[in-house]
């Protein structure tokens, strides 16, 4: 926000004294000693290490709150705080998004480098795990331990740096204030600040294996976690970090969309892409302090130790308390994209959104139903009567999440749909997220699901969701976006031959894992009998091609942020209300007040949905 | 009107192809089943599949019709002449069609194998079965048989391995715990007893003794199907890949001279 931001010659020190993310990990070394030694000097059983479990807990804390001071919180939060007015100048150029922002769209921009950079290292990972899964036998990783922390990185990363992050933190902070005619957004302190939990999150995660292989995967299964080296406690708090981001930017941007929108921009005419938003903010706000202290219980299980989950307590409450977070995630993770799909399309086929008010309560009762399916993943474990309602709603929610597809298909019918490489992304994830629904509805019943649970089945199933339905539509929302967040259009031709890339990729991949599953292929090996060589060899080989091709996309989308031909501010004809400003948008969003008067979706009324009244 | 007589007309012969070509495939769409759940989860399967195949022709067939019939030519912004934003027959069918086809998949496959399954779990339906002691540690499935006081079945390389005659009802009954490290209440971790041609698992807890009632139908043996095998299903530390073994299916009397060896194996073991 402007007022932060001391745009004049101050009296006041301009510039930190060193680069502030370089300042950031000074602090959190200094932050980490200083809470660590602290609790060396109250520990009553001297003579252990210099650091050990607990001082590790303790002196992450202090790592955290140094590398969030350091890299701005001091200057931007703290001093605020106190009445001190924040002498820093935001930096020109690039150097503004190395330090604390709180501006939405530097937010936002912050947020989809920090989760592309981390979907690069999940995905390396990913190819060392299928570069291992060539052959029947450990031939890459040297430990099996080893192996098994690769997929624990890939998913805890995946999920909460990646699938919960990109489409909120990122496209969200970026679109939202724009989408409703905002000039910022609520909390932007708050906001900026929580993005600099991702890098410590990610760091965290990453480096766990440093105190020792984690075995548990991305769900840190007790009572296996606690037998686990000390690694696991930095699972546990990286994903505390990343969560606490995501949790920033739901109240953030969950206030922003109930008070800051523009006149005009009634709950009527809501955009579908900020219901999504909406909705997912409603569910991180619900499930996510749910699943941190889940996972605070894990911690201290281990720590004090506690008998919480193993066979002194009950293994299945962790289960439980897993997924009672664990499958609205998902949904967390893919309702912005089924809410993009209708956001993208009516622009691209310059028709009116069929069924407008169907896509909504769709995207509601998805919500509201995330929460009551959890068990479905427990089927193997669960008291037989538990069976009938979960199975039963989770045969349900097949029934809101085709209320996209209704929106979408109506709208396509007798279309003129342009073909740019957004609007074939769009297609391309709608049939991914087909194929992933509907092996959704054969997981669903359990004694299918009591053969493939746990197999490269389930496997492919929950990836076709998420790459083939929210990384495609990622991939399409940053196609149709980056004109207005760089000014600049993309190369039609790399931006269409790397989408065929990645659907080649993506599909020659997983489609073959459901057969894998059904044929025998359990989850969280690095050996498997050899009789499954042949098609896992396939397998890894289409996946290096979908690596590829990411790396490619990710090369192109840089090219046009710097080089790509300059672009006019509405390229695509769309009506929603970030068409409206400049590409890229001024500081406050738009050069005067906005007043929206008609749909954003009616492509029958020649009336621009809304008017830009300059200042006077 | 026609547009969409067309694509109906399209939409159907190829959900009738996709159907001929699913009942190519349905005998093996679980590749091997050979025990009564198997059978059951494999007709679950492919009643879903039988009825999910029209669905998913819809709506692939929907997008490439899309991507031929209605695409823009030259790329540039051309409003459709048709601008409707509302079809009360298409979004009733919609609706309408899959509440119907959920409610029936609830109620068949789900309900009626649940039914089936729980029923065949009963003990009034278990008289006589076959019971066999299931334990899981790190890494390694031990079996016993109490009824013949077999405590750990062996092969001739003295690994584990589960035999079992065709045709009769087998009775698991699952822990998970370490039977040479009692004392350590970290040592029992969740596994998942499956063997992938039965076509289903459990999950063997720590804490809790667990069961599973399954009839093997076929004769098979692991030597020549791999699916016959006991495979941990569920992470349970760096030696979970190889927390497998041998299954063989044969006939009553080749189990009652297996049953024997065994004996006598332990009678001689130790001395």
């Amino acid at each position: 926000m402007a007022q932060n931001i001391v745009t004049e010659a101050t009296p006041y020190r301009t510039r930190p004294t060193m680069p502030p993310v370089l300042r950031g990990f000074l602090w959190a070394a200094i932050g980490f000693l200083v809470l660590n030694m602290a609790t060396i000097a109250v520990d009553p059983f001297r003579g252990h290490p210099f650091i050990t479990e607990i001082s590790a807990v303790i002196g992450w804390v202090g790592g955290v709150i140094g590398w969030l001071l350091g890299v701005g919180g001091w200057e931007g939060v703290v001093l605020p705080l106190f009445g001190v007015p924040n002498p820093w100048v935001a930096a020109p150029g690039w150097r503004k998004y190395l330090e604390l922002s709180t501006e939405h769209k530097v937010i936002g921009i912050q947020y989809l480098i920090s989760s592309t950079g981390t979907f690069g290292i999940a995905g390396l990972l990913a190819m060392g795990i299928r570069y291992e899964l060539m052959q029947p036998s450990l031939h890459f990783f040297t430990y099996p331990d080893q192996y098994l922390t690769a997929v624990g990185v890939h998913g805890t990363l995946m999920m909460f740096a990646v699938g919960t992050v990109a489409l909120v933190g990122g496209l969200g902070n970026y679109m939202v204030p724009l989408m409703i005619g905002a000039k910022g957004t609520v909390f932007p302190r708050l906001s900026g600040i929580g993005h600099w939990l991702v890098p410590a999150g990610v760091l965290t995660v990453i480096f766990s294996p440093l105190f020792g292989y984690w075995t548990t995967g991305w769900r840190g299964y007790e009572p296996l976690a606690s037998q686990d080296p000390s690694g696991i406690i930095y699972y546990y708090l990286g994903v505390a970090a990343l969560t606490l981001s995501s949790t920033c930017v739901a109240v953030n941007l969950a206030a922003t969309i109930v008070f800051h929108r523009s006149n005009g921009v009634t709950w009527a005419r809501l955009p579908l892409f900020v219901w999504g938003i909406l909705t997912v903010s409603l569910l991180n706000l619900i499930w996510l302090p749910e699943i941190q202290m889940t996972f605070v219980l894990g911690l201290l299980d281990r720590l004090v130790p506690f008998n919480f989950f193993d066979a002194i307590g009950s293994p299945l409450n962790y289960l439980s308390l897993f997924w009672l977070f664990g499958h609205p995630e998902v949904y967390i993770v893919v309702v912005p994209a089924l809410a993009l799909w209708n956001e993208i399309i009516p622009v691209m086929a310059q028709k009116s959104l069929f069924g407008r008010s169907w896509a909504v309560i769709g995207l509601i009762f998805v919500m509201m139903l995330s929460g009551l399916v959890w068990a479905h993943h427990m089927f193997t474990n669960m008291r037989n009567s538990e069976m009938f309602p979960f199975s039963f709603f989770t045969e349900m929610i097949s029934i809101p999440t085709g209320f996209s597809f209704l929106a979408a298909i109506g709208t396509l019918w007798k279309s003129r749909y342009r073909l740019f490489t957004p609007g074939l992304l769009v297609i391309m994830s709608m049939f991914n997220f087909l194929v992933g629904g509907l092996t959704g509805v054969f997981l669903a019943d359990p004694p299918v699901n009591l053969e493939v649970h746990n197999t490269f089945f389930v496997v492919a199933h929950f990836h076709y969701t998420i790459i083939g339905g929210m990384v495609f539509t990622w991939v399409a929302a940053m196609y149709y976006w980056i004109p207005k967040l760089s000014g600049r259009m993309y190369n039609e031709f790399w931006g269409k031959l790397l989408a065929i890339v990645i659907f080649i990729g993506f599909n020659g991949a997983f489609s073959q894992m459901f057969l894998l599953g059904l044929h025998g292929m359990n989850r969280w090996v690095p050996a498997y009998p050899p009789y499954l060589k042949p098609m896992n060899y396939e397998v890894s080989l289409f996946a290096f091609l979908l690596g590829a091709g990411f790396i490619g996309h990710g090369i192109h989308l840089w090219w046009t942020w710097v080089k790509g031909p300059v672009t006019p501010d509405n390229p695509w004809n769309g009506r929603t209300l970030e068409w409206l400003t400049t590409s890229p948008p001024p500081p406050e969003n738009f050069n005067g007040e906005v007043l929206v008067t008609g749909s954003f979706y009616r492509y029958d009324i020649d009336k621009p949905a809304a008017v830009l009244h300059p200042p006077e | 009107m026609g547009e969409v007589v067309g694509f109906v007309v399209v939409w159907i012969i190829l959900s009738l192809l996709a159907e001929w070509g699913l009942s190519a495939v349905k005998a093996h769409t679980l590749y091997d089943v050979i025990a009564s759940q198997g059978f059951l989860a494999e007709r679950a399967f492919n009643f879903l599949a039988t009825w999910l195949t029209p669905v998913f022709v819809f709506v692939v067939v929907y997008l490439i019709y899309v991507l031929i019939r209605f695409h823009a030519p030259n790329g540039k912004p051309e409003r459709s002449r048709s601008q409707f934003i509302r079809n009360k027959g298409f979004v009733a069918f919609w609706v309408g069609f899959s509440f119907f086809v959920n409610i029936l998949f609830w109620l068949h496959p789900t309900s009626a194998d649940l039914e089936q399954m729980f029923a065949s779990d009963m003990p009034s339906r278990n008289h006589g079965d076959l019971i066999v002691d299931v334990t899981a540690r790190q890494w390694e499935w031990i079996f016993s048989y109490p009824q013949y006081k077999v405590t750990q079945a062996v092969n001739h390389l003295g690994e584990d391995e589960l035999e079992l005659p065709v045709g009769r009802k087998v009775e698991f009954v699952m822990r998970s715990y370490d039977p040479f490290h009692t004392y350590d209440v970290y040592a029992g971790v969740i596994h998942d007893f499956w063997i992938p041609a039965f076509g289903t698992k459990e999950d063997v807890i720590p804490g809790i003794t667990r069961y599973e009632y399954i009839r093997p139908t076929v004769l098979a043996s692991y030597k020549t199907n791999p699916m016959v095998r006991v495979q941990c299903a569920e992470v349970c530390g760096p030696g979970h890949p190889w927390m497998e073994a041998p299954v063989s299916i044969v006939t009553p009397s080749h189990f009652s001279k297996w049953i024997k060896h065994q004996q006598t194996l332990e009678a001689h073991a130790g001395g």
